[in-house]
């Protein structure tokens, strides 16, 4: 056996975390709050994200939610579609769950957004990984300048963070905007898509770090708002979401031209992807 | 884990498929730890009105099928369509290329016109009720059966193959059917039976059905570079081919 | 590092008495082609080949392998194959292969399953005898190899002169009796037929540099050839099966039934198939047969030279997709030669 097989360890072996804390956000997505079980260090930047593997069922991709000035334990938030997903949301507390990670290098430009202006855009599930940054953000609330949150969600029922959500929309340090796809008689705030809420943070925009996460449909559109906003591409990053089996850029199944999702993102600055046509 | 309420169906079929099941051998002992079986004809005598999962094995081909079928389902939560004959009809749609009459008549003479004896074109099962599982083949593969169930009793829902016959093939390290002049239907055929015609020497007929989006340009393209016509290359496909959407043109 | 000459019959003694000690694969005839096959006897062994129907990918690489095993609530345990063994007979354009899956499982990540069987394995190349009818490893500049191999041989007629490649080659020569050392009568025959190969394994000849293909794919993705070559694809990944280079996989769980203990393995997979980059939530982004059918050839020639920062291709001209694709649509050169043709080299 050479020297290098030895002391490396299996990419795949996954290791153990502990299900301290669930609940039920909305119909589909479930909070989960995990610590891992070794003394091996979890240190992680946001935008990395977790391989969650269930024993018997598999993998699956998961953004880390919860800000790494959170010590000893992270948050994720996964809405039930495949099966590993589903495996989650019965998972009980107390329970093993088997962690790989914190994987990917395209991580957000926490040290490069100093002392800029920040701006995340989100679509529905897309607040999840963003949410580490913003409370990264919030966390470290003198290092940056103007913050600002626009969220977007398809209907009232999926909205989530109730509690998280009201307490930024109070908090003078943080701009946060949110608005429904669709009219409800119980809701009372904005109506329309997020890109809506763009041409209400020009000042927020101006010089800022922009940050995107939602949906395939959602980032062409809002890259044309930003397009008319006059943010440069070079200010822009995407939280892309693609299959992933292996997390690790081995399998190929993330791969956007050039690129991996899984190793060179999941985020990536805009300017980047020039050259990756199938990113949008 | 609750031991699920299995019950199995045979419709119009060689059975074959449910003597897979019976050929599980050790593995058969696994099974009837795991579920309990309520009803199935082949191996026991009781019957049941209620069950977790239903099986049904054999194609639809008598009007009084159809509400047995139904009624089947309405008891229910989960019904798996077991085999060829239940997946896609079979070989038991052959009969679809004829006149019903002439069916009856070419199979009962005399007696063609007995009321018992009443038939119709034939249908796979998701024809007539919701199928939530497909176990494809004829005969179906054991082990698929097996981890399609044991899917099941996780609450997961399994991987059926996607793609063609061709994946399974070149994994095993086949030269192509088509080079030696056989005319193979890999190419449009769902995987998961480990390729075993064509591992064996024999093309592959079909059995399991075709991929979701098979490719009719390229099948039109190849029949003309072998020099085959469109007819020879439906002769190729009646076996298992009958009535199943893409092909029908 | 040595390089001797030993005659055809000292050879095939040497062989068998490596079959008595160590697992052995060999490329043997399998009906009218061939493949690699653990060897028995010597006599098997058929370095005249032209091609062998699969890669010798897939001793390192298997079609299936256990990963992991696990058992529910107690985590899980690496699975490893450690078995020694020699291949024999890799041709030099399956040589360079290799040389870039070793790159790419060692790259970024460090993929411990395909490292421990690539150093578990002795590499016996050797220099092609018979070109195959599809081969276009003259124009890949892949129809030598200079690394990678511990041992590589060449039929110089009456003999082979082994060279090797590495300390693990070094002791393989040493253990061949009535090896000599190369005379330069020998040396210079055995040039003779590298250079000859440099030349002649090309059925297929593209007409440009292929060190140049990367720059040629920066116009051509919205070429029309992707949709027009696409039209009639089975989207059967058979060019994804056969090639040597193609290296993606899938993941999978199974369970024993007590519902406890089981296993995660990985499989080939292809980017050709429907559903590869298919999501949970049921959104593909490759979709349409014209974009996978682009994306494979630009993995080839771009996507993964690049990010290996290799001059050599992705795409080595062994020719297999050539044969292995039923409609003719997956040809490399072709469809290549047809961009030189529209784009122009620039």
């Amino acid at each position: 056996m050479c020297e290098r097989c030895a002391v490396e360890k299996d990419i795949y072996l996954p290791r153990l975390a502990t299900l301290e804390k669930k609940r039920l956000m909305n119909p589909t997505e479930m909070y989960l709050r995990l610590s891992i079980d070794d003394n091996e260090p979890f240190d992680f930047i946001p935008g990395q994200f977790v391989e969650v593997s269930i024993a018997g069922v598999g993998e699956a991709p998961i953004t880390i939610s919860s800000s790494p000035t959170q010590k000893g334990y992270f948050e994720l938030v996964i809405r039930r579609t495949g099966n590993v997903t589903n495996a989650v949301h019965r998972m009980r507390i107390g329970d093993k769950i088997g962690i790989r990670g914190p994987l990917g290098k395209g991580t957000y430009p926490v040290e490069e957004a100093k002392g800029k202006n920040v701006v995340f855009i989100c679509g529905g599930i897309g607040l999840v990984p963003q949410r580490s940054f913003i409370n990264y953000v919030l966390d470290n609330r003198a290092d940056y300048k103007e913050l600002a949150v626009l969220l977007g969600t398809k209907c009232l029922s999926q909205r989530f963070f109730h509690s998280e959500l009201d307490v930024w929309s109070h908090r003078n340090d943080i701009r946060f905007m949110e608005t429904i796809d669709q009219t409800d008689d119980c809701w009372l705030g904005n109506v329309g898509v997020v890109t809506t809420l763009i041409p209400k943070i020009e000042k927020e925009l101006e010089s800022a770090l922009v940050f995107i996460c939602g949906p395939p449909v959602m980032y062409k559109f809002v890259l044309m708002a930003l397009q008319e906003a006059e943010v440069p591409k070079e200010r822009i990053f995407l939280n892309l979401e693609r299959k992933m089996k292996c997390g690790v850029g081995k399998c190929g199944h993330c791969q956007i031209n050039n690129y991996y999702a899984c190793i060179d993102g999941p985020v990536f600055r805009y300017s980047d992807l020039r050259i990756a046509p199938e990113a949008i | 884990m609750d031991r699920p309420r299995v019950a199995i169906f045979d419709f119009a079929c060689c059975e074959g498929c449910q003597l897979q099941i019976v050929n599980l051998e050790e593995e058969l002992l696994d099974l009837i730890d795991n579920v309990e079986v309520v009803e199935w004809r082949e191996a026991m005598s009781e019957q049941s009105r209620e069950y977790d999962i239903a099986i049904i094995e054999g194609s639809i081909t008598r009007p009084e099928d159809e509400k047995r079928l139904e009624i089947i389902r309405t008891r229910a939560k989960t019904l798996i369509a077991l085999g060829a004959c239940a997946t896609i009809g079979g070989i038991n749609k052959l009969k679809n290329n004829f006149e019903m009459s002439d069916v009856k008549k070419c199979v009962y003479g005399k007696s063609a016109d007995m009321p018992h004896l009443e038939t119709m074109p034939t249908k796979a099962v998701d024809e007539v009720v919701k199928v939530d599982y497909k176990i494809h083949g004829c005969p179906i593969d054991r082990k698929e059966f097996t981890y399609v169930i044991r899917c099941l009793l996780m609450g997961k829902k399994p991987e059926i193959p996607e793609w063609p016959v061709c994946v399974e093939c070149k994994s095993k390290g086949n030269p192509c059917l088509w080079d030696y002049g056989q005319v193979c239907l890999g190419p449009i055929i769902r995987a998961g039976c480990g390729a075993r015609c064509p591992s064996s020497g024999f093309r592959c007929f079909g059995c399991r059905g075709y991929i979701d989006d098979p490719n009719v340009n390229g099948a039109k393209d190849v029949i003309e570079r072998y020099g085959l016509s469109v007819d020879a290359l439906k002769a190729k496909m009646v076996l298992f081919g009958i009535g199943q959407g893409p092909t029908n043109a | 590092m040595r390089t001797v000459t030993i005659d055809k019959n000292a050879f095939r003694r040497f062989v068998d008495e490596i079959i008595k000690r160590q697992r052995v694969i060999g490329v043997c005839a399998k009906g009218d082609r061939f493949d690699f096959e653990q060897l028995e006897s010597a006599d098997q062994l058929r370095l005249d080949y032209d091609v062998t129907l699969q890669p010798p990918k897939k001793y390192f690489l298997p079609p299936v392998e256990t990963l992991l095993t696990f058992e529910v609530g107690d985590g899980y345990k690496s699975v490893y194959d450690d078995t020694p063994f020699v291949l024999l007979g890799v041709h030099p354009y399956d040589m360079v292969a290799l040389n870039q899956l070793d790159t790419l499982f060692t790259q970024d990540n460090y993929d411990t399953h395909y490292m421990k069987r690539r150093h578990n394995a002795t590499i016996v190349a050797c220099d092609v005898v018979s070109p195959s009818k599809n081969v276009f490893a003259s124009s890949m500049g892949t129809a030598t190899v200079k690394d990678g191999f511990d041992v590589l041989l060449t039929d110089i007629g009456n003999a082979f002169v082994m060279e090797s490649g590495s300390k693990k080659g070094d002791r393989f020569i040493a253990k061949a009796q009535g090896a000599v050392d190369s005379s330069e009568k020998d040396l210079q025959a055995r040039q003779k037929i590298q250079a000859e190969n440099e030349k002649r394994l090309n059925n297929h000849k593209l007409k440009c540099e292929a060190s140049y293909l990367p720059k040629l794919l920066e116009r051509a993705y919205d070429h029309p050839v992707w949709e027009e070559k696409a039209k009639t694809c089975f989207s059967c990944g058979s060019c994804n099966l056969v090639c040597p280079t193609c290296y993606c996989f899938n993941v999978q769980d199974d369970v024993n039934w007590d519902f406890i203990s089981g296993k995660r393995q990985r499989a080939w997979d292809g980017c050709l198939l429907d559903g590869f980059t298919k999501v949970a939530g049921e959104h593909e982004f490759r979709k349409k047969r014209a974009d996978r059918f682009r994306h494979r050839l630009y993995r080839k020639c771009k996507y993964v030279p690049e990010k290996i920062s290799s001059q050599i291709m992705s795409c080595v001209g062994c020719g297999r997709c050539v044969g292995a694709c039923l409609p003719d649509i997956a040809n490399p050169v072709k469809v290549y030669n047809r961009l030189v043709d529209d784009l122009g080299i620039k």
